[in-house]
């Protein structure tokens, strides 16, 4: 059962920032760039590891860990050790209020 | 049987009394440059000067350096031997001639009597398609028969591939292993110096191996070889490393990055053979890319170094791809061998096998840490991990430390691990016809090895199997 | 659904005031100050490390808004009228319920009484029988285990105390009922027992209980078992966890036995959302011989993470751990199973098989079995599998008119049949059905 979930209000990701929540089971990464809003699973695909406490550089998300990098508006990799990409999620902005998809 | 044996041994006696002159010696050298001690920006800026490298590959350099700086020393593994190393009584660059050389007569004698004594321009002329030798940082000699170069082929040290083949280089370079991937590939990357190049065309069946072999002569030497392999569509190549070095009472650093890329339908086999002195951390980081159908084995064997940390790794990114890696440690005694391999599934219908034989020798530890990991994506994968380790001596100690992680149901994986002493059973039987216990033992672990060796070139299963028999009479410290 | 930031709501330093550490005689009083300021002075362990590279051990942190005082529906669970009529029947010969350690209800057949069996709280035990639990308590799980050990150790409020008297053997299983409280509670059970020397015993140790589900407040539950085996005893423990989806469950388990003791563990996990747990024993005479059969069943997002330790600290012992894991829907389960053998245990034979069936895509299992060996002299193996049911059975099957659902119930059947069939018959039969019953809608 999908649904559209509030995680966060827009003042609280400057542009050019991200942030990342847990929603029941999902870890979730919010960015906000020039492009306007990206959501991702939170969860880098070599070792399992959170990447929110990464850099935000431009449209990529680059983990802290080892350095993967992962495109932010597919998920797709961008640069290694990841082999594989992570699951974009759905997001939207409604009354100045971030709203993911979840399941 | 036992005149055979009678015959070894005495070819073991002998083995015993040249193993100095033969891989423990060291040479009195005049390096044409030979830095300071220790590590920094102005360092890697020396060393990217000297070698005359284009500003992109300087700022990766630099930027190694600031993540080798800021990332801490592994906390897994082995720790405390692992505190032993100073980085700071490090030479990072030794340069031991103004030039490489094409022809073993242009070689200054000294070195070349050093891989004269190794056996290398003899194996050159006998079975190798193309070598390179490497001394401290740089190669000194590099030559690939004239057919080879006809094809096509590219084999270069890497310091000339940066220069001959900058496109290709600046693309693969760091792709399979980024700096950021751990401390010693992060440093690696900053000062990197020498490994080898190599390119084959699609289509191209490299017929007969090519080698490096890298010696370490100075003390407290740090040896950073790069190396990155490419075969295209269809391409097939074999390439053979071996290593050694003197025995000094303080230690060296061995920390070379490999990065493997084997394109579709293309086959790498690289296979080495290890056999540092007790005073050097080989601290490796080897993976390759293997693509839609193209296979890739690692042959690793390990007898030599005070602590070895290396992990071949194989991502099979295409449908198809398949992995094989075969590892062999040797942990005598003061020795920690962690040695291991990875595979990566991440396309579907791939296939790996992992082979890991160990022995550990009075209180010498051998310890195997893998991971397999299969995603989702993955289907239809078949991986078998097998690990056998033979114990020998009160004080042995055995590991076994492997992850499979498995994201996905259409699978099989299996993994199996087994850890014993030399059964007294097949002592009683051996020497019950007329073997002494050593003889006996010495057998059985042939036999364990033999897995392996059957792997290698003729002359280097030879040579393997005397590196044992030395290691088993204990003669070499 | 509410969004969770939770390390900053979390708890990360004992109090000095929390009144559980004022529970008990002076000794104990030390013991969890002590434990309080191992919690305290801990940095909480670097997820991807070992222990903690499949979970996150923020999870475990108690949230500020959680109470340890919760109320009991002390009839919720039929489970335990049925334990009440085994007990009348003579199939228990003890019924304990343990309601988060704020109130523990201990019932016993007079056959045990007659056999001078001690079940009581570990309160009332600190002063009648202060000499064995001054000598065992904390021995096996403390601060030295890790940083939620210390918690357990600071601020278990009650628990168990169970010995069995040298020479004694109790035919009758005794259950354990550990029931855990409602969405934001926290409960930090403790069980202590001592198996006398030749005394032969079957324990029971069910956990149950907790939020219904993760979207309106967790449950915590972070427990510690130690059980000795003195010589020549023969124990089987089997532990049932089927906590509520909304539990968050934490249990360290280790157990010691001496020389010709013999330890049969039966850790069987079902429940909760996020389910953490070690169970270990350590061979500390000759001739004691430990066996493990684990199992788990995760199904929708369940996450487990279990480990077994088989420590030989001395020679001419014996050890066997067989681990099955079945997982469907989005679950997840880790194992990490270590047979450490010390230099010192000269001939020791050890043997670890891991089994997991993945029963859809989606699911996950990770396997890690480990052997640290210092000596020679030993005869050691593992083995792990992990892969879906093998369609050629399912065709097989399928072949003789049976349909898809039923081909796996069967095969399902017969992969845990081997662990099962080990439990006392009463328990036997609630577990394969509890087992069919996950797989109903398959």
């Amino acid at each position: 059962m999908s649904k559209f979930v509030k995680v966060a209000k827009i003042g609280d990701i400057p542009e050019g920032s991200m942030k990342g929540f847990e929603v029941g089971y999902d870890r979730i990464l919010v960015c906000h760039t020039a492009k306007g809003w990206f959501a991702l699973t939170d969860e880098c695909s070599h070792d399992s590891a959170p990447i929110s406490g990464g850099e935000l550089r431009g449209q990529e998300v680059v983990c802290p860990r080892h350095g993967a990098r992962f495109n932010i508006e597919t998920g797709e990799v961008a640069a290694p050790p990841a082999v594989v990409g992570i699951d974009p999620m759905e997001i939207k902005i409604e009354n100045d209020e971030v709203f993911v998809k979840v399941e | 049987m036992s005149d055979k044996i009678n015959q070894q041994n005495q070819d073991l006696q002998r083995l015993g009394e040249d193993f100095a002159t033969k891989y423990g010696f060291h040479d009195p050298v005049d390096y044409f440059h030979k830095g300071a001690r220790g590590i920094n920006h102005e360092v890697v800026e020396m060393i990217s000067r000297m070698k005359n490298e284009p500003r992109w590959m300087a700022d990766i350099r630099h930027e190694a350096l600031d993540i080798f700086l800021s990332k801490p020393m592994p906390d897994w593994g082995s720790t405390e031997i692992l505190k032993e190393i100073d980085f700071d009584n490090i030479y990072y660059f030794m340069k031991p001639i103004d030039s490489q050389k094409t022809s073993w007569d242009d070689v200054p004698e000294y070195i070349k009597n050093t891989f004269d004594k190794l056996g290398i321009p003899e194996a050159e002329k006998t079975f190798l398609g193309g070598v390179s030798a490497q001394y401290e940082s740089e190669v000194v000699y590099h030559s690939m028969k004239e057919e080879l170069k006809k094809q096509g082929i590219i084999f270069l040290d890497m310091d000339s591939g940066l220069r001959e083949q900058p496109e290709i280089m600046k693309k693969y370079f760091g792709s399979v292993i980024p700096a950021l991937d751990n401390k010693f590939a992060a440093l690696n990357t900053a000062v990197w110096s020498g490994g080898s190049f190599i390119y084959v065309p699609p289509g191209i069946d490299v017929k007969i191996p090519l080698q490096a072999y890298f010696r370490i002569n100075a003390e407290n030497m740090g040896q950073f070889e790069r190396t990155l392999i490419i075969a295209d569509k269809g391409a097939r190549v074999h390439y053979i490393e071996g290593c050694t070095a003197p025995v000094y009472s303080t230690d060296s650093l061995h920390a070379a990055v490999v990065e493997v890329i084997a394109l579709e339908d293309a086959s790498i086999r690289y296979t080495t053979i290890q056999n540092w002195s007790r005073n050097i951390f080989n601290l490796v980081t080897k993976r390759a890319s293997a693509y839609k159908n193209a296979t890739v084995e690692w042959v690793d064997g390990n007898l030599g170094s005070r602590l070895t940390m290396k992990y071949p790794c194989i991502q099979l990114l295409g449908e198809g791809a398949r992995g094989e890696i075969l590892s062999v440690a040797f942990a005598g005694t003061k020795q920690h061998q962690d040695a291991g391999a990875k595979v990566i599934h991440a396309a579907p219908n791939t296939s790996s096998r992992i082979t890991s034989k160990s022995i550990s020798k009075d209180d010498g530890r051998a310890s195997y840490r893998g991971l397999v990991k299969v995603y989702k994506n993955a289907v239809n994968t078949k991986t078998s991990v097998e690990c056998d380790a033979l114990l020998i001596g009160e004080d042995a100690r055995s590991d076994t430390y492997p992850t499979m992680e498995i994201d996905n149901d259409e699978v099989k994986i299996e993994h199996e691990a087994r850890v014993s002493k030399v059964a007294e059973e097949q002592l009683f039987y051996l020497t019950s016809r007329g073997l002494s216990e050593d003889d006996a033992r010495l057998l059985i672990v042939n036999g364990f090895m033999e897995p392996f060796t059957k792997e290698l070139p003729l002359e280097y299963a030879v040579e393997l199997n005397r590196l044992i028999e030395l290691e088993m009479e204990g003669s070499i410290g | 659904m509410t969004t969770v930031q939770k390390e900053n709501d979390a708890i990360h330093t004992i109090p000095d005031i929390a009144p559980e550490l004022e529970r008990g005689p002076k000794w104990l009083r030390n013991r969890r100050y002590q434990s309080r300021d191992d919690f305290n002075a801990m940095p909480l362990p670097r997820r991807g490390l070992h222990f903690w590279r499949y979970t996150d051990p923020s999870k475990y942190l108690i949230d500020r808004n959680a109470i340890t005082d919760t109320a009991f529906d002390k009839n919720r669970d039929q489970i335990h009228a049925d334990l009440h009529r085994q007990l009348a029947d003579g199939h228990l010969s003890g019924l304990v319920l343990d309601l988060g350690g704020r109130e523990i209800i201990i019932e016993t057949s007079e056959s045990l009484d007659k056999a001078g069996v001690v079940i009581c709280r570990l309160s009332e035990a600190v002063e009648t029988h202060s000499e064995l639990v001054e000598k065992y308590l904390y021995k096996l799980v403390n601060s030295a285990t890790g940083k939620f050990e210390a918690m357990n150790g600071a601020l278990w409020n009650d628990g168990i105390f169970i010995y069995v008297p040298n020479g004694k053997t109790i035919e009758q299983p005794i259950h354990l009922m550990r029931e855990s409280g409602l969405a934001n509670s926290v409960q930090f059970p403790r069980l202590l027992t001592v198996i006398g020397e030749n005394a032969e015993v079957t324990l029971v140790d069910e956990y149950s209980g907790g939020a219904p589900d993760i979207d309106n407040g967790v449950s915590y539950g972070n427990g510690a078992v130690e059980i000795f085996g003195l010589a020549n005893s023969r124990t089987r423990y089997v532990t049932v966890q089927r906590h509520e989806n909304g539990m968050l469950c934490y249990l360290t388990h280790r157990a010691q036995i001496e020389a010709g003791a013999t330890m049969l563990t039966i850790p069987l996990a079902f429940g909760s959302s996020l389910s953490k747990a070690s169970y270990g024993v350590t061979l500390n005479g000759k001739n004691s011989e430990s066996n493990m059969y684990g199992l788990l069943f995760g199904k929708e997002h369940q996450h487990f993470d279990n480990h077994t330790l088989h420590h030989h600290a001395v020679g001419e012992t014996t050890s066997n751990i067989d681990f099955k894991v079945v997982v469907r829907d989005k679950a997840n389960s880790a194992y990490t199973g270590l047979i450490r053998i010390d230099h010192s245990a000269k001939t020791c034979e050890a043997y670890q098989e891991n089994r997991n069936l993945l029963l859809n895509r989606g699911a996950k299992a990770e396997t890690i079995p480990e052997l640290e060996i210092l000596n020679e002299d030993v005869r050691c193996s593992h083995g792990a599998t992990v892969g879906q049911i093998d369609p050629e059975a399912i065709f097989y099957l399928k072949a003789r008119g049976i349909d898809q659902s039923t081909a796996v119930r069967i095969i399902v059947a017969g992969f845990v049949a081997s662990t099962l069939d080990r439990l006392p018959g009463d328990l036997k039969d609630r577990i394969t059905d509890y087992v069919m019953q996950r797989l109903e809608d398959i």
